[in-house]
C-alpha cells in the first residue's frame, strides 16, 4: 500500500498542490514564507516519486533479508536512478542554455553600457527599463530612459529591488523551478508553480524597494515605467505589475507565514515519514 | 592568480577599444596599430593585447575586418545606438520568454492597456493609505484595526 500512497503523493505535490497554492493568493502577502513552501511542496513531490521504488522493496521481499533478493534492489536502484538522471539532465540543460543567455548579455552591455560609478550599468537608450543579470559576475542594468524618468527616491527603490534579487540568488530560486517544470513529465507539468514562484520573487523584492525607499515611491516607480512604455496587449494576465501593486497597497501578512511554514514542513516530513514506515 | 585579474582587464580594454572603434567610424575603421597608438597615450598596453583584443571582438562579432596589405582593417559591426537598441530588444522581447525570465530579471515585465489602468487606480489607493498613516495619531488607530 504505501509505494502506492507515495507514488500518489508525488502525484498529488507535482501537479495537485500548486494549483491549490496558487488558489490561496493570501500567502503572497508573506512571499517568504510562500517560497519556502513552494520550494518544500516541490522538494516533497521529487522526494516522494524518488521514495516508490525503494518503499516497495519489503513488499516484494516480505520478510526476508535484503541481502537475499539482490536482483530486487538492483531494480529499485535503477528506477530511482532514472528519476535523478532526469532531473540532473533537465538541469544541466537548463542551467547551459540560461548561463549562455547571461554571459552573452553580460558581455555586449559591458562594451556598449556606461560605468555608473556605484558599479551600475546605464544604455543609452530612451525606453525606461530596469534589470539585473544575475550570476556570478552580475550586473544591475539601467536605462537612460530610467534615469530620466524617475526621481531620486523612486529610482533607489529599483536599485534596491534589483540589487535584493542579486544578493538572496532569487536566479538559483527560478532556475531550480524552471529545472523541475521541465523534469515533470509534459502532461503532469504545471505552470501555474513558475508563474506564482516568478511573482512571488518579485514581491520579495519589491519589500526591499519598500524597506528602502516606502511603498509610495515604489509603487510610484512601477507605475511610472509602466506608463513610459508601450501596452503590451500580447503580455496578457501573465504580467506581475498589478498583483505587485495590489501587495504594496495591502502590505505584509505575517501571521500568513507560519500556516505557510506549517505547509513547507508537511510537504518535506510527509514522503520521508510513508518511507520510514514502509521500511518498519 | 593571472587569470582573474586578467580576465576582467580583457573585458575593460574591449570597451575601450571598441570606443576608440566607433570613434573612427564606420568607413574610416582602423588597424592595431592604429587602435595601439591612440590607447598607448594614456595607458600602458603591449601590441599583441590590442591585437588579441580586437581578435575577440571579431570572434564576438561585434567588429568586422578587412585584409589591409599584410595587416587587418577592423570596423564596427554596428553603430553604439544600433547594437544599444539590439540589446534593449533582446532584454524586452527578443530570447524566448521562459529563458529571458530567467535569465534576466525584470523590474517591470510589461503590463496590457487594462492592467496600466488598474496599477494606476492601485496606486491612488496605496497613496491614500500613506497619507492616512501619516495624519492618524501613531499608533493608536492602526492598532484599533488589528
Amino acid at each position: 500500500m504505501l509505494p502506492l500512497v507515495l507514488a500518489g503523493l508525488a502525484v498529488a505535490l507535482v501537479w495537485v498542490a500548486p494549483g491549490l497554492l496558487a488558489r490561496q493568493p493570501r500567502f503572497r502577502r508573506a512571499p517568504r514564507a510562500a517560497l519556502l513552501a513552494w520550494q518544500a511542496v516541490s522538494l516533497g513531490g521529487v522526494l516522494a516519486a524518488l521514495f516508490v521504488a525503494p518503499a516497495a522493496l519489503p513488499l516484494f521481499a516480505g520478510a526476508d533479508d535484503l541481502r537475499q533478493h539482490p536482483a530486487l534492489v538492483v531494480v529499485a536502484a535503477c528506477v530511482s536512478a532514472a528519476l535523478i538522471v532526469r532531473v540532473l539532465v533537465s538541469g544541466h540543460r537548463v542551467g547551459t542554455r540560461i548561463r549562455a543567455a547571461r554571459a552573452r548579455h553580460r558581455e555586449i552591455v559591458d562594451i556598449v553600457a556606461e560605468h555608473d560609478r556605484d558599479g551600475l550599468r546605464v544604455l543609452q537608450h530612451p525606453t525606461a527599463t530596469a534589470y539585473c543579470i544575475p550570476g556570478r559576475s552580475s550586473r544591475v542594468v539601467l536605462s537612460q530612459g530610467v534615469l530620466d524618468t524617475l526621481p531620486e527616491e523612486q529610482l533607489a527603490a529599483v536599485v534596491a529591488h534589483e540589487k535584493a534579487h542579486l544578493r538572496a540568488r532569487h536566479d538559483l530560486l527560478l532556475e531550480f523551478f524552471t529545472v523541475l517544470h521541465e523534469s515533470v513529465p509534459s502532461a503532469l507539468r504545471s505552470h501555474r508553480a513558475l508563474t506564482e514562484v516568478r511573482l512571488l520573487v518579485e514581491a520579495l523584492a519589491d519589500r526591499a524597494a519598500v524597506r528602502r525607499s516606502g511603498e509610495v515611491a515604489t509603487a510610484r516607480a512601477l507605475v511610472a515605467i509602466a506608463q513610459s512604455r508601450y501596452p503590451d496587449e500580447a503580455m496578457g494576465a501573465g504580467t506581475s505589475a498589478p498583483v505587485r501593486m495590489q501587495l504594496l497597497a495591502l502590505g505584509p501578512h505575517p501571521r500568513l507565514a507560519a500556516t505557510a511554514y506549517a505547509i513547507a514542513a508537511v510537504a518535506f516530513a510527509a514522503p520521508l515519514a510513508l518511507l520510514v514506515a514502509a521500511w518498519s | 592568480m593571472p587569470h582573474s585579474t586578467s580576465a576582467p582587464r580583457l573585458g575593460d580594454l574591449e570597451r575601450v577599444v571598441m570606443e576608440r572603434l566607433w570613434e573612427a567610424g564606420h568607413t574610416d575603421g582602423a588597424t592595431v596599430r592604429e587602435v595601439f597608438e591612440i590607447l598607448e597615450r594614456d595607458r600602458e598596453i603591449a601590441y599583441t593585447t590590442v591585437m588579441t583584443v580586437l581578435d575577440r571582438l571579431a570572434k564576438k562579432e561585434l567588429v568586422t575586418r578587412v585584409r589591409e596589405g599584410r595587416a587587418w582593417r577592423y570596423f564596427p559591426a554596428d553603430s553604439r545606438e544600433a547594437l544599444t537598441a539590439q540589446t534593449m530588444r533582446r532584454t524586452l522581447d527578443d530570447m524566448e520568454v521562459t529563458d529571458r525570465r530567467a535569465a534576466l530579471l525584470h523590474f517591470f515585465d510589461g503590463a496590457s492597456s487594462e492592467e496600466i489602468a488598474d496599477i494606476k487606480a492601485v496606486l491612488a489607493e496605496v497613496e491614500a493609505k500613506a497619507e492616512e498613516r501619516a495624519s492618524s495619531p501613531r499608533g493608536l488607530r492602526g492598532r484599533l484595526r488589528r
